[in-house]
């Protein structure tokens, strides 16, 4: 590959790097069907792990989400789960949040020194960044969602303190609108920063739904069904222009996008079927160590980053040491959960077959008294 | 004495509970109130506080409290019916008549009061200032909007789920329930046989889920009941298929139980028809389905208005109540009655149908509906999981074109009020099987992803430089591409995907 290509973020991908690649996408697919999210947050630091620059993992992550987006929005919209009027309203501000994003992207791309790494110019300082927004955000909601699942509360996602939410329930700031489909009537300055903040991490991190999806469900008091269509049929315009965005700068690699989808729309499947087979609880606490995992997964590459640009110092020979350890730590957290949910979901496939799915009693009694059974 | 069932729908301060009262004693019929009912429910062991704190908060519930919501729901319809069936009553709350699904000739009345006129109450009780009246009662009408929605999916201010809406600014209330009195007298509500036996399969269908909730090894298990005469049907998810036999214990020992169904499953098909063929194609069609997605198959049978002899005439049908009382009604009653009949006489296969399923360990509910499109949505149970329904052969004795109008005006209303897919039997292969056309698409497909995959690696180098390139032009172009290209790629390849999952029944 041409020096300037390296030079610019690309990395050579060879079968194994193809694979890995491939893989990335099947994990964060079982994630996104499993969960409900996008799988992102998984992806994009996985791709960053990769050596892909920061910039191009999230740029490339947007554009693929674009695409599985449509898919999913469609389906969900066969079945009037999608609030058009609320994603519309939420696109407003989340056009600006992603417009917003990439250009901070810009800035702090072009803003720092190179000293090696990728050879990408900025691309410590980016990668940085994008590290600082996903350790910051992710790690509230890892450990939002770890707490109330070993204190045993409610609630099938993560969310903000209750503080927050009745606050913010709470604002009644007019002008209230009400959106139709999802049967909720909502302060339009609620919506509109949700949306905003929506964009912005979408734009940074390539993650929208983790604040989207609970917004609407903690803040707004929309059903899980309706804000899950209603954010994949906002993904879709966030992700179109996301992906123009970042494409117009020339920060999408269409193989990456390619071979994430290669993995993903199969992964997907079998996350959603996982659902139906493993306990709310499991699902909970396996989602919120996954993010803490890959929350600290994010710290380690910080720590090189941080080194690169002069913040601390030490023997860039343990580069290569903290980088196969941040990388071996998020492929061990993601691989395992899509391993256990794969066990749950071949366990249920294998049983379903052995379980005598009908029981069938009636009367008269058999001689014993017992009602007389049959079983298929 | 006549088997009246009236419920009035009430706001906060709005005189519905007065109302209801004076309906009560105008009728001779006891008056019950949400209020007791709930007390009653927390005295047996449902957290009903916890459930509605739950709901009030926006969040979603949990699986244990969506169990005790479903117990809860069980212990108001449990309550209702008995008192419907021991004479009769008046009850007064929120949601009443939806807490008894299929249940016809209920009179369902909702109570409103001026918003102004309603503040003014609020601040003279409350002792509170204009606005907290305002933001109280707003409140307490999303508290209860989200109940509604959450307990039976519907919207509590709609009025097409009540027969009358009765404004109190300009009619007292002892003038208000006068005429209501008249209103409940009419033919329309006066309960019949038929409604009487929906009303004791509502009342063994909620015994029964009450007794799973009571047993502790089956407390926590999310399992559906249904009831049709004295054979009831339960459906539980896979991962508590440990306690199955547990399940099928407890409601072998309800009083009133003579067979007991139930089946694993995740979901629920709905498969309507007018006359069943077991040995038909699309049973076996519905069973591919159905075990992929481990759902169990509910048989319904649609029995259109006029579909029956005219002129019959069975003493059963008569309505609950002195005949002298209700002279007039016997003519009303004609359809429905000439209808019954010819629907009570005939199986049209379904005994048949339903012993395949339960070979196959897929059966699900059965029962017969006689009616139209409104009969058949009023027994709905629009919280149920039902991944899909099947319309096959519905209004057989309609002109072809007629007939096909009225099963595709059907469906819309099925899609509309479940909100899941509706098909006709004739889609089933198409859009959820996997025949000759789709390896042919699957085929072409996958070589199409191929090429693009190919053509993209080989050239790649040309490719990034091309999307990288800091011409403006080039840039533009680029971006279009993307637009364009990726989208379609996600389209072609995940029809390809959807296509081998569904080839390898994993669907």
């Amino acid at each position: 590959m041409l020096p300037d290509l390296l030079q610019r973020g690309f990395i050579e991908l060879d079968l194994i790097q193809s694979l890995q690649v491939i893989a990335l996408g099947f994990v964060g697919g079982v994630l996104s069907g499993f969960i409900g999210s996008g799988g992102a947050f998984f992806m994009t630091p996985g791709m960053m792990n990769l050596g892909i620059a920061g910039p191009v993992a999230v740029g490339s992550n947007i554009t693929h989400k674009f695409g599985k987006a449509i898919i999913g929005s469609k389906k969900h919209g066969e079945l009037g789960h999608v609030d058009r009027k609320l994603a519309v309203f939420m696109l407003i501000t989340a056009a600006i949040g992603i417009r917003l994003a990439v250009w901070v992207m810009k800035l702090v791309s072009g803003s720092a020194d190179t000293h090696g790494g990728h050879g990408v110019q900025g691309g410590p300082a980016a990668d940085l960044y994008i590290s600082a927004v996903f350790v910051s955000v992710l790690s509230v909601v890892s450990y939002t969602m770890l707490r109330d699942t070993l204190r045993g509360g409610n609630g099938a996602a993560a969310k903000p303190s209750r503080r927050l939410v009745e606050f913010l329930n709470s604002l009644r700031l007019r002008p209230l609108v009400h959106f139709p489909v999802a049967d909720v009537k909502v302060s339009l300055w609620v919506v509109l920063v949700c949306g905003l903040l929506t964009g912005y991490l979408a734009g940074t991190i390539g993650v929208g739904g983790f604040i989207g999806v609970p917004a609407m469900i903690y803040v707004f008091g929309v059903s899980a069904q309706v804000a899950a269509g209603s954010e994949l049929f906002l993904a879709i315009f966030m992700g179109a222009f996301g992906a123009l965005n970042y494409g117009f700068e020339g920060m999408v690699d269409l193989r990456l996008v390619l071979l994430l989808y290669t993995g993903s729309l199969v992964g997907i499947h079998i996350g959603a079927y996982g659902t139906k087979v493993v306990k709310e609880v499991v699902i909970r606490f396996a989602t919120g160590m996954i993010i803490a995992l890959c929350v600290f997964s994010r710290l380690i590459a910080m720590v090189v980053y941080m080194r690169q640009l002069s913040v601390v110092s030490y023997d860039p020979a343990w580069d290569a040491y903290l980088n196969f350890t941040s990388k071996g730590i998020l492929y061990a957290s993601g691989a395992s959960t899509a391993v256990v949910i794969l066990w749950f979901v071949f366990r249920a496939y294998v049983q379903r077959r052995r379980i005598h799915a009908s029981i069938a009693t009636s009367r008269p009694m058999a001689p014993d008294g017992a009602m007389e059974r049959k079983e298929a | 004495m006549v088997m009246q069932i009236v419920c009035v729908s009430r706001g906060t301060y709005g005189g519905g509970k007065e109302l209801a009262q004076k309906l009560a004693q105008n009728l001779g019929i006891p008056c019950l109130s949400r209020e007791e009912v709930t007390d009653a429910a927390t005295r047996s062991g449902i957290p009903v506080g916890k459930v509605e704190m739950a709901v009030m908060r926006p969040r979603p519930l949990s699986e244990q409290l969506a169990v005790e919501r479903d117990r809860f729901k069980a212990f108001v319809a449990a309550t209702l019916a008995e008192k419907a069936l021991s004479g009769g009553v008046v009850y007064h709350g929120r949601t009443g008549h939806l807490a008894l699904p299929g249940v016809s000739r209920v009179l369902r009345i909702r109570a409103i009061m001026d918003a102004e006129r309603r503040t003014a109450l609020t601040m003279q009780r409350l002792n509170v200032s204009r606005a907290q009246a305002v933001r109280y009662n707003e409140s307490v009408d999303e508290d209860r909007h989200r109940w509604a929605r959450q307990l039976y999916n519907v919207d509590w201010d709609d009025p097409a789920h009540y027969d009358v809406v009765v404004s109190l600014d300009h009619i007292g209330i002892a003038n208000a329930a006068s005429a209501l009195v008249a209103m409940a007298q009419l033919p329309e509500f006066r309960p019949t046989p038929a409604c009487k036996k929906t009303l004791e399969d509502v009342l063994l269908a909620a015994r029964c889920r009450l007794a799973v909730g009571d047993e502790p090894r089956t407390r926590r298990v999310d399992v559906r009941v249904r009831a049709n005469g004295q054979r009831v049907f339960a459906t539980y998810p896979p991962r508590d298929a440990a306690v199955e036999h547990a399940i099928v214990e407890v409601l072998e020992r309800v009083e009133g139980v003579e067979a007991v169904q139930c089946t694993m499953a995740s979901t629920n098909i709905l498969w309507i028809e007018e006359r069943f063929h077991p040995d038909g194609p699309v049973l076996g069609q519905i069973l591919e389905i159905a075990a992929k997605w481990n759902a169990a198959v509910e048989l319904l049978r649609l029995c259109p208005h006029g579909a029956g002899a005219p002129g019959d005439d069975e003493p059963e049908s008569e309505p609950v109540s002195n005949a002298a009382e209700d002279a007039g009604i016997l003519e009303d009653e004609s359809i429905e009655r000439a209808s019954r009949s010819d629907c009570s006489k005939t199986d049209s296969g379904m005994t048949d149908t339903m012993s395949r399923l339960l070979q196959a360990g897929r059966a699900g509910e059965r029962r017969t509906v006689c009616g139209d499109a409104p009969e058949l949505l009023q027994g709905l149970d629009r919280t149920a999981s039902c991944s899909l329904v099947v319309v096959g052969n519905v209004y057989l004795d309609r002109a072809e074109s007629v007939r096909k109008r009225m099963t595709r005006e059907l469906g819309a209303q099925i899609a509309e009020s479940l909100r899941v897919p509706v098909i006709a039997t004739n889609e089933l292969e198409e859009q959820y099987l996997f025949g000759a056309r789709h390896w042919i698409r699957l085929v072409g497909l996958g070589l199409l992803t191929a090429s693009v995959f190919v053509l993209l690696f080989r050239e790649q180098t040309a490719v990034l430089e091309f999307f990288s390139s800091r011409q403006l032009g080039h840039r533009v172009v680029a971006t279009g591409i993307l637009a364009v290209v990726v989208p379609l790629y996600a389209l072609v390849y995940g029809t390809f995907t959807q296509y081998l999952l569904r080839l390898l029944k994993f669907e």
